[in-house]
């Protein structure tokens, strides 16, 4: 018999392993168990997702360990996610619009991201990428969002944040704005009048927790 | 007061003899598009144009350089599959429409293109490359990386994964990438003549914000070693090396590739900014030219005094580099910067990079 402590330990590491037959596995059978979802994908998948930021930022971990990852952590969630019991007291979570600017197709920096993001207990719209100015502030605006990330690649499309800013505060809207990307820094960030910055994903997250004070 | 002429202080230090001053390349590509009010689509669509832009601009400002015609996403053109040209707003450089590989079966179904031809964006390199040696300028062909041309060959996300799922296939990618490489390389130095050629080499997604150092020896590294070894049979004189972005823990593998042909061959390094100066000359100045790594987007944010006092900084770090020295800045010169901005290397080499 196996018991809850060694299904989320397993969970948890086949999330640091990026083996996804093995996370798969073991979503059924905590089903199967009786263990309450929500414990799952909180102690279990979460914790090795933890685990793997960790990692990846002292280096022990890069992109394309982290890319299974996730995919191990995604195939739990989706055996999990319909057994979620929804609890309408629970304090809503921060809505975040993601996305590429315009002009640029890098997005593997914005997955990444976007799913350590979703770790942390953020809803996620993705508008892609190559987005134009106007599809960020629009869907800010649709979604009540409270935090917008923007990533560049390029010095090209660094360019393009700066003017999603602006129309974000000429609107008054509540969403902060967290920028990232390889040609960026927090000079940069704060020059164009961004909220935050995160120098990588991990970083991303936390900017992203305290801007909300989560 | 300069004493030499562009050509003779960049021929200065490829040969090893110090030049009146430090030398600047600017590594300009679209800026010079930009700068002559040519949309940046036709200046990678035509190589003619491409040549044109460049070699304006070079005569504008007076810098060391060679047209060349290269970017970052080359290889999926190249297989077959379909690119996109700069005209859209904030764009940059050709961009992966389609991607020659998508699942991994496509792999073994994926031809290396015609030994006997310029293919892609060759063809367009071939233009730029007629109109310099027709010129008395050398041919610079785009000779990697290996690794980045077959993360865009294949959808980038997954050629990651396979790096670690699928090494095998993997391997077989990586491998006729640059197989496409070698054979454009030698179809060019049968054109021209290998003396007239130089290679560059160099790209991204190897970079240690990617992969690891232990991923970039296995997969990386004997690829770069097949293609470099082709460069020193072909006799080819000069490599412009550009690990781009943070390589730092990729060093160790440039070294030792360096070491395996004993040194020879003239190879010019241009890391980014990530890589400081001093490790760059401790690694491989006693053999190689370094050039500077003055960083890219603070030439498109900062002013012209901040410009100048950043390639003062760099000069003065590299500037007595035992095999030489040129001002570069650590990746392309940002397309949109200001005009003025490549006179800031200019007017810094010439107040602080002057050789007693």
């Amino acid at each position: 018999m196996v018991s809850k402590e060694e299904i989320l330990e397993g969970l948890a590491k086949a999330v640091i392993d990026g083996d996804e037959v093995k996370s798969e596995e073991l979503a059924k059978k905590s089903l199967e168990l009786g263990i309450d979802p929500y414990e799952a994908l909180m102690n279990g998948c979460n914790k090795g997702m933890a685990k793997v930021s960790d990692l990846y930022e002292c280096k022990e971990m890069f992109v394309p360990e982290i890319l299974l990852s996730a995919d191990a952590m995604y195939a739990a969630i989706d055996i999990l996610k319909p057994h979620l019991k929804v609890d309408a007291s629970a304090k809503k979570p921060a809505k975040v619009i993601i996305g590429v600017a315009q002009g640029d197709i890098h997005d593997i920096g914005k997955n990444l991201v976007k799913m350590m993001l979703e770790v942390a207990g953020f809803i996620l719209v993705d508008v892609g990428k190559d987005v134009p100015v106007d599809t960020f502030v629009k869907k800010a605006e649709e979604e009540d969002a409270d935090l917008v990330t923007i990533s560049a690649l390029m010095t090209t499309s660094m360019l393009y944040m700066e003017p999603v800013i602006k129309q974000l505060k000429g609107k008054n809207h509540k969403a902060k704005v967290i920028v990232g990307g390889a040609p960026i820094n927090s000079d940069f960030a704060k020059k164009i009048g961004a909220d935050g910055y995160g120098k990588d994903a991990v970083e991303a997250v936390k900017v992203a927790k305290n801007l909300i004070g989560a | 007061m300069d004493k030499m002429s562009p050509v003779e202080r960049f021929h200065a230090v490829l040969m090893g003899e110090k030049p009146d001053r430090v030398p600047v390349n600017p590594f300009i590509l679209g800026f010079s598009a930009n700068i002559i009010g040519m949309p940046l689509g036709d200046f990678y669509a035509d190589g003619n144009k491409c040549f044109e832009a460049q070699f304006m601009c070079m005569r504008l400002y007076g810098y060391e350089a060679t047209p060349m015609y290269g970017y970052a996403s080359c290889g999926p053109w190249e297989f077959g599959g379909k690119i996109g040209f700069p005209y859209g707003e904030g764009h940059s450089a050709p961009y992966v429409i389609e991607h020659p590989v998508m699942e991994i079966g496509d792999i073994d179904k994926l031809e290396v293109p015609d030994s006997n031809k310029p293919v892609g964006g060759f063809v367009e390199a071939q233009k730029v490359s007629d109109r310099c040696v027709e010129m008395g300028m050398p041919a610079i062909i785009q000779g990697g990386s290996v690794f980045t041309a077959a993360a865009v060959v294949a959808d980038t996300s997954k050629f990651l994964r396979w790096i670690k799922t699928e090494p095998k296939s993997a391997h077989a990618l990586l491998d006729k990438v640059s197989q496409m490489y070698i054979n454009q390389i030698e179809y060019f130095a049968n054109k021209y003549g290998p003396e007239k050629c130089v290679v560059f080499d160099g790209g991204p997604v190897e970079a240690n914000t990617v992969i690891s150092p232990q991923k970039f020896e296995e997969f990386a590294f004997p690829y770069m070693m097949k293609v470099h070894k082709k460069i020193r049979e072909l006799d080819i004189p000069v490599t412009l090396m550009h690990p781009c972005a943070d390589q730092n823990l990729n060093i160790p593998y440039y070294i030792k590739m360096r070491e395996s042909f004993n040194w020879k061959g003239i190879y010019a390094w241009i890391f980014g900014p990530e890589t400081p100066l001093k490790t760059q000359i401790e690694k491989f100045g006693s053999h190689d030219i370094i050039g500077g790594n003055v960083d890219p987007p603070s030439i498109q944010t900062k002013s012209y005094q901040e410009v100048v006092q950043l390639c003062k900084e760099n000069i003065e770090q590299g500037m007595d580099n035992p095999r030489g020295f040129i001002l570069c800045p650590g990746c392309e010169f940002p397309p949109l910067a200001e005009p003025i901005k490549p006179m800031a290397f200019i007017d810094a080499a010439r107040q602080f990079g002057v050789y007693k």
